[in-house]
C-alpha cells in the first residue's frame, strides 16, 4: 500500500502542472500571491537551457514563435532526463515528432535542431578509448584508426556551412564529420562529399582504402581508379594532419 | 572528511569560473561541491576540469534531481550513476534538497515544497532509507527556501525533524535558507534553528539572495551573503560540533577575491566557535 495519500499526491501533481503550462491550480493553504515564483523558476530554467543549447535557431525565429515553440514544449512534454543539460536532445525530439517544421513552412528546422545538439553532444560526449595504432605500414591495405570521438551525419540541407536566413531552397545531400579534438576537446566540423563520407562510412567499419577504393569506383562511377586514389589519400592525409586518423589500426 | 589545509569551508565549483580558479591560488577553499547531474556522463575539456580540481581538492556532491520527495518511484538506473560517480572520485559527503523536482514522470529541474503532513514523512522515510541502502553511505538533507506552504498540516521544523529523526539520514543545514524562510514566512530563524535535529547536521551551506519585495526573498545564489545571514552562521555554529562549510555561488559571479573574502570571513568565524579543530569527522 502507497505510504503517499491520494490527496498529497494530488496537490503534488497539480503544483508540478502548474510549473509545466501556467494554468493556475486549485491547491489547499498556498500564498496566492507567491505561487508564480515556481512557475517563473522552473520555466526560466527550461528556456535559458534550450537558448543556450540553440542558439542559431533561437536567434533565427521571430520571438513569438520561439516563445510558443518553448511554451507549448515544456506544457506538453515530460522531460525524462534528470540531466538538465541533455534535456535540449529532448527538445529537438519534440520538434521532430511534432513536425514543427512543417507547421512552421521551415523545412529545414530539423537539420538545424540536430546540427546545433550535435555541437553539445559531441563536445560533452563521455571519453572514447581510442583503438590501439600504429604510425608505419601500408595506408592502403591496413584498417586505419578513427578518432572514436566523432559523427558522421547526413543533412538535407546545408545547416553547418550556410547561416540560417540563407537555406531556404538549398535541399540536396549534404555530409558533415563533426569530431572532438583529443587534447583541446574542441569541437571540428568538417563539410565533405558524398564520396568521402562513403569512405569514411567504410573505414567506421573496419574495411581498408584499396578495398574501399575499389568499390568506390564502380559505385560512383568513376572509373579512374588512379585519379580517385590521389584525391582519397589526400583526403586522408588531411584527416591524419587534424589526428582524426592518428595510424593504422594495431591488428 | 579531510578537508585540505585543516579549513572548514568550501566552495561550489562552477563551470563559469572553473578555468581562473584551477589556473591561480586566489580562491582557496578546504574542498569543493558539484552537482553530480551536471558531470556524469561527461567526457571532453570538462571531464579534464573535473579531474584536474578532484587532484586539487576532496569533493563533496550536492544532487539537484534525486526529488525524495517526488510521489514517483526513485529512478535507480540514475542513483546507480551516483554512486558510481561518487566512488570514482572518493566523494564522503552527498547531499540533496528535501523537496521534489520530478512529478508524474516529468522532470522540473527546480524545487518544489513538499506538503509538511504525515503521509509525506513516512512516504519521504522510505524512500531515503531505499537511497542509502544503495548507496551504502548516508545521505544528508538540506532544508529548502520555500515561497509558499501547500497543504501543510505541520510546521516546516516539525517536517523536517521527523524526516531525519525516522529516516537515520544527516542533515544539510542550509543557513541561508532559514534566513530566507523566516522572512518570507515571517518567524524567527534562531528559534526555528534550535528546533531543527542539531546533532544531525553534517554539512552547512551558505548563500546569498535576492529581496525582490517587501515580502518576498528569492534564494538566488547570485548575490553576496549579506550580514545578517552572517550572523546567523555564527549562531549556528555556536550550537554544532564542527562540520564542513559551503559557500554557494551559481550566478552573477563576481572576482574570484570576492569570493575568497566571503570565505575568509566565515573561516573567522568557525575559528572562534570550533576552536583547534583539525579534522572533522
Amino acid at each position: 500500500m502507497p505510504l503517499l495519500k491520494e490527496d498529497t499526491h494530488a496537490q503534488q501533481s497539480k503544483l508540478a502542472h502548474y510549473c509545466k503550462t501556467g494554468i493556475k491550480p486549485d491547491l489547499i493553504g498556498v500564498i496566492e500571491e507567491n505561487l508564480h515564483h515556481y512557475r517563473r523558476l522552473v520555466f526560466n530554467i527550461g528556456i535559458d537551457t534550450i537558448e543556450t543549447a540553440y542558439p542559431i535557431t533561437y536567434r533565427f525565429l521571430p520571438d513569438e514563435i520561439w516563445d510558443k515553440l518553448v511554451y507549448d514544449y515544456y506544457a506538453e512534454h515530460k522531460c525524462k532526463t534528470p540531466q538538465v543539460w541533455r534535456m535540449p536532445l529532448e527538445f529537438y525530439e519534440y520538434c521532430v515528432e511534432k513536425d514543427i517544421q512543417s507547421k512552421l513552412n521551415m523545412p529545414f528546422l530539423n537539420d538545424l535542431l540536430h546540427f546545433e545538439w550535435l555541437e553539445l553532444e559531441v563536445h560533452t560526449m563521455d571519453d572514447m578509448t581510442y583503438p590501439s595504432f600504429t604510425t608505419k605500414g601500408d595506408w592502403l591495405n591496413s584498417p586505419l584508426a578513427l578518432n572514436p570521438e566523432h559523427r558522421l551525419v547526413k543533412f538535407t540541407y546545408p545547416v553547418h556551412i550556410l547561416a540560417a536566413t540563407e537555406l531556404e531552397g538549398k535541399a540536396g545531400d549534404y555530409f558533415l564529420l563533426m569530431y572532438r579534438e583529443k587534447e583541446s576537446g574542441k569541437v571540428q566540423c568538417m563539410d565533405i562529399s558524398i564520396l568521402y563520407a562513403y569512405i569514411l562510412e567504410q573505414l567506421q567499419n573496419g574495411i581498408t582504402l584499396q578495398a574501399i577504393l575499389t568499390e568506390a569506383d564502380t559505385l560512383f562511377q568513376i572509373n579512374d581508379f588512379e585519379m580517385l586514389k590521389e584525391h582519397a589519400l589526400n583526403f586522408i592525409n588531411d584527416l591524419k594532419q587534424r589526428e582524426f586518423i592518428p595510424g593504422l589500426l594495431n591488428t | 572528511m579531510q578537508l585540505k589545509d585543516n579549513k572548514h569551508i568550501g566552495i561550489g565549483f562552477r563551470k563559469d569560473f572553473s578555468e581562473e580558479f584551477l589556473a591561480s591560488d586566489v580562491l582557496k577553499p578546504a574542498f569543493i561541491e558539484l552537482a553530480p547531474e551536471n558531470w556524469i556522463g561527461m567526457g571532453g575539456y570538462w571531464k579534464k576540469q573535473l579531474d584536474k580540481a578532484a587532484e586539487k581538492y576532496p569533493i563533496t556532491c550536492h544532487g539537484l534531481s534525486l526529488s525524495i520527495g517526488s510521489p514517483d518511484d526513485l529512478d535507480l538506473d540514475f542513483l546507480h550513476k551516483i554512486k558510481k560517480f561518487i566512488k570514482q572520485y572518493n566523494v564522503q559527503i552527498y547531499s540533496e534538497h528535501l523537496s521534489y523536482a520530478k512529478c508524474d514522470n516529468a522532470h522540473l529541474y527546480d524545487l518544489l515544497p513538499i506538503p509538511f503532513r504525515k503521509d509525506a514523512v513516512k512516504h519521504i522515510i522510505s524512500r531515503i532509507k531505499q537511497v542509502q541502502d544503495v548507496l551504502e553511505m548516508p545521505l544528508a538533507l538540506e532544508n529548502v527556501s520555500y515561497y509558499t506552504p501547500v497543504a501543510a498540516e505541520m510546521d516546516e521544523a516539525t517536517f523536517i525533524s521527523e524526516i531525519v529523526n525516522g529516516s537515520g539520514c544527516n542533515m544539510l543545514l542550509d543557513v541561508n535558507n532559514v534566513y530566507v524562510n523566516s522572512f518570507n514566512h515571517k518567524y524567527n530563524a534562531k528559534e526555528f534553528i534550535t528546533k531543527l535535529p542539531l546533532d544531525k547536521v553534517s554539512y552547512i551551506h551558505m548563500a546569498g539572495h535576492e529581496q525582490i519585495s517587501d515580502t518576498v526573498i528569492i534564494d538566488t545564489h547570485g548575490e553576496a551573503v549579506i550580514d545578517q545571514v552572517f550572523d546567523l552562521f555564527e549562531y549556528t555554529t555556536g550550537l554544532l560540533k564542527p562540520v564542513p562549510v559551503l559557500l554557494e555561488r551559481d550566478f552573477n559571479i563576481p572576482e574570484l577575491k570576492e569570493l575568497q573574502g566571503e570565505i575568509t570571513r566565515m573561516e573567522t568565524i568557525v575559528s572562534k566557535t570550533w576552536k583547534k579543530e583539525h579534522a572533522i569527522a
